[in-house]
């Protein structure tokens, strides 16, 4: 079998995520960030993990990159070919970031190392992991510098972060995960913090880059961004996947009523915000836990959990309206 | 404005006095021991600065007396900066229980005096001016370590050090690709700072007899014009050359400190405006 292709089963899928769960301890409280989480990610794929701050989607990717801080707590499985990412040993972690499952980090201002030339750090990847020598590792830096649009790559590559617009940092940040030509990409919040202009360019470069087949897991609370991105999404709440299926169908009609909220909250839907606030993840309720803000809540929401219920289409929601 | 001339004056003279300390041999081609006049001449033609009690030139002297006493500010600076700086990032960065148990023994050990300590330690050793260089340089790494570890602290949480996590960056090359450069300028400042201290503590050192008399440096110097009377006699050639060659290199090493704690710090450079 030749080398691309081996961690892959027969399905294509690249990533499967069973019953994750993620919960982090402090003295008083246990936080359940992530719970119960099944997902799959097949070969070029393009799936949204959508949901609002705090709602586990980012711990979601960080635990596929076994970049989850000390004290969290991890159940589940998260599968990769042969191996479960969860249980393998750091060297074979260090191994597979950035080279197989790569990310593209928020842009927050100091995601890229103030003291390094943004070519050595877009090159960084591949000498890591030892594909190339750091020369030609520059050359390619530069070549696909130029491909995200920088007129002059090789004097970008010479500069230092702070040179760059927020814009073109993301630009950069984009580079550093694609250079090693991942299978898996995880885009954290590509386009935080940029504006609507820059946004849209951003996101161009993004869909272009990933046109070729390349399998992409984005991180966001924007559906536009869902939408312009990828043909699958999963609405998250509160550290549970609330409604998964193909993005056209969930935007044309959603199932769950948190995502029906979420779409009716956009601008272009009159900007109606979803009542009250999601539950503390360290106090979750017993029963189903939009129940509070849910204009459609039945008697048995209260005190019982939804399962994941298959509707029509493939698509799956945690909603008894569909039981 | 007056800061920058007095960071470069400073640097003017470290230049000065390191240039004459390693052309020694060709500014005093006879050595620092040779017996080239009569005992206790004043400053004359044949001896800019005089000579000692026994007819030494107190300027070759002076000049070799230099090598040693910046050698052992430097090399102990050098040493305490290279304990600091690693012992630092590596507690900072992997923080945990070692880095716990770490910080409470500097606790214990910083509040202590260090002359007194130095002392203290080098009866377990024969002194001389390696092994007393080699405990200095430890035991002013101390306050080092905890400098730097704090600073650390806050780069190790930084966005680029979790992205560099990402592209699976070992840990290795983690503190000394993205942490050490980071710290850098504050290792500088830290050397700069370390080396004035040290320099001076070392004329101390010497003045005190920690090491073998017979070496030339300005701490034997200054201790020779003492015990022999230079002082008594006010035989002012004598005492004040090694004298005010401390207070030089010791001024101009503090004023570069002061220059880049004022660049780190901007708290410290407000009336700089």
């Amino acid at each position: 079998m030749p080398a691309t292709q081996d961690p892959r089963d027969e399905a294509g899928e690249v990533i499967r995520i069973t019953g994750l769960r993620v919960s982090f301890s402090t003295r008083s409280e246990t936080i359940r960030a992530v719970d119960r989480v099944d997902l799959t990610i097949k070969a070029g794929d393009t799936l949204a993990l959508i949901g609002e701050s705090g709602c586990g989607k980012t711990v979601t990717g960080m635990a596929m990159l076994g970049l989850l801080p000390q004290n969290a707590k991890i159940s589940g499985a998260i599968r990769y070919g042969d191996l479960d990412l969860l249980s393998a040993p750091d060297r074979t972690m260090q191994q597979i970031r950035g080279k197989e499952i790569a990310l593209i980090s928020q842009n927050s201002g100091n995601a890229l190392n103030p003291v390094i030339k943004v070519g050595d750090q877009i090159a960084e990847p591949l000498v890591i992991h030892r594909l190339f020598a750091v020369q030609d590792a520059q050359k390619e830096a530069i070549r696909l510098l130029s491909a995200l649009g920088f007129e002059e790559p090789e004097r970008a590559a010479a500069q230092y972060p702070h040179e760059f617009s927020g814009g073109m940092r993301e630009r950069i940040l984009i580079a550093l995960a694609l250079i090693c030509n991942p299978r898996l990409i995880i885009a954290d919040e590509p386009t935080a913090g940029l504006d609507a202009q820059v946004k849209a360019h951003t996101l161009r470069l993004i869909k272009a880059q990933i046109a070729g087949n390349r399998t992409l897991f984005l991180i966001t609370h924007d559906l536009g961004t869902a939408e312009y991105l990828c043909n699958r999404i999963a609405v998250m709440y509160a550290g549970e996947i609330v409604e998964c299926g193909p993005t056209r169908d969930v935007l044309a009609m959603p199932l769950h009523p948190y995502t029906q909220g979420l779409i009716a909250s956009l601008p272009s839907a009159g900007l109606h915000p979803i009542p009250g606030m999601s539950p503390s993840p360290a106090h979750l309720p017993p029963g189903c836990r939009f129940y509070e803000r849910c204009p459609a809540a039945l008697d048995r929401c209260d005190c019982e959990h939804p399962e994941l219920f298959e509707a029509k289409n493939g698509r799956r929601v945690r909603c008894f309206h569909y039981d | 404005m007056s800061r920058k001339i007095l960071l470069w004056v400073s640097v003017a003279v470290l230049i000065v006095y390191i240039a004459v300390a390693s052309a020694a041999p060709l500014i005093a081609p006879q050595g620092p021991t040779a017996i080239t006049g009569r005992p206790l001449d004043p400053p004359g033609a044949a001896h800019p600065f005089g000579t000692n009690d026994v007819g030494q030139d107190i300027f070759a002297q002076l000049v070799w007396g230099a090598r040693i006493t910046l050698l052992f500010g430097f090399f102990s600076a050098g040493l305490s900066v290279l304990i600091s700086t690693t012992l630092g990032i590596v507690l900072g960065y992997y923080g945990g229980i070692v880095d716990e148990v770490a910080c409470r023994i500097i606790d214990v050990v910083l509040p202590l005096p260090t002359f007194v300590l130095l002392i203290v330690l080098t009866t377990f050793f024969t002194p001389g001016i390696l092994v007393v260089s080699l405990l200095m340089g430890l035991l002013s790494s101390i306050m080092g370590i905890r400098i730097i570890r704090s600073q650390v602290l806050s780069v190790a949480r930084t966005s680029y050090v979790e992205g560099a996590k990402a592209i699976g960056a070992s840990d290795f090359h983690i503190m000394s690709r993205h942490i050490l450069p980071n710290v850098m300028p504050l290792v500088t400042f830290r050397f700069v700072s370390a080396s004035q201290h040290l320099l001076v503590m070392g004329v101390g050192l010497s003045f005190i007899g920690m090491w073998d008399t017979s070496t030339v440096d300005w701490g034997t110097m200054i201790q020779n014009a003492y015990s022999q009377g230079g002082l008594a006699l006010g035989l002012w050639w004598w005492i004040l050359p090694p004298g005010i060659a401390v207070v030089g290199i010791s001024l101009a090493l503090a004023m570069i400190g002061y220059s880049f704690e004022d660049t780190f710090n901007p708290r410290v450079g407000v009336n700089r405006i």
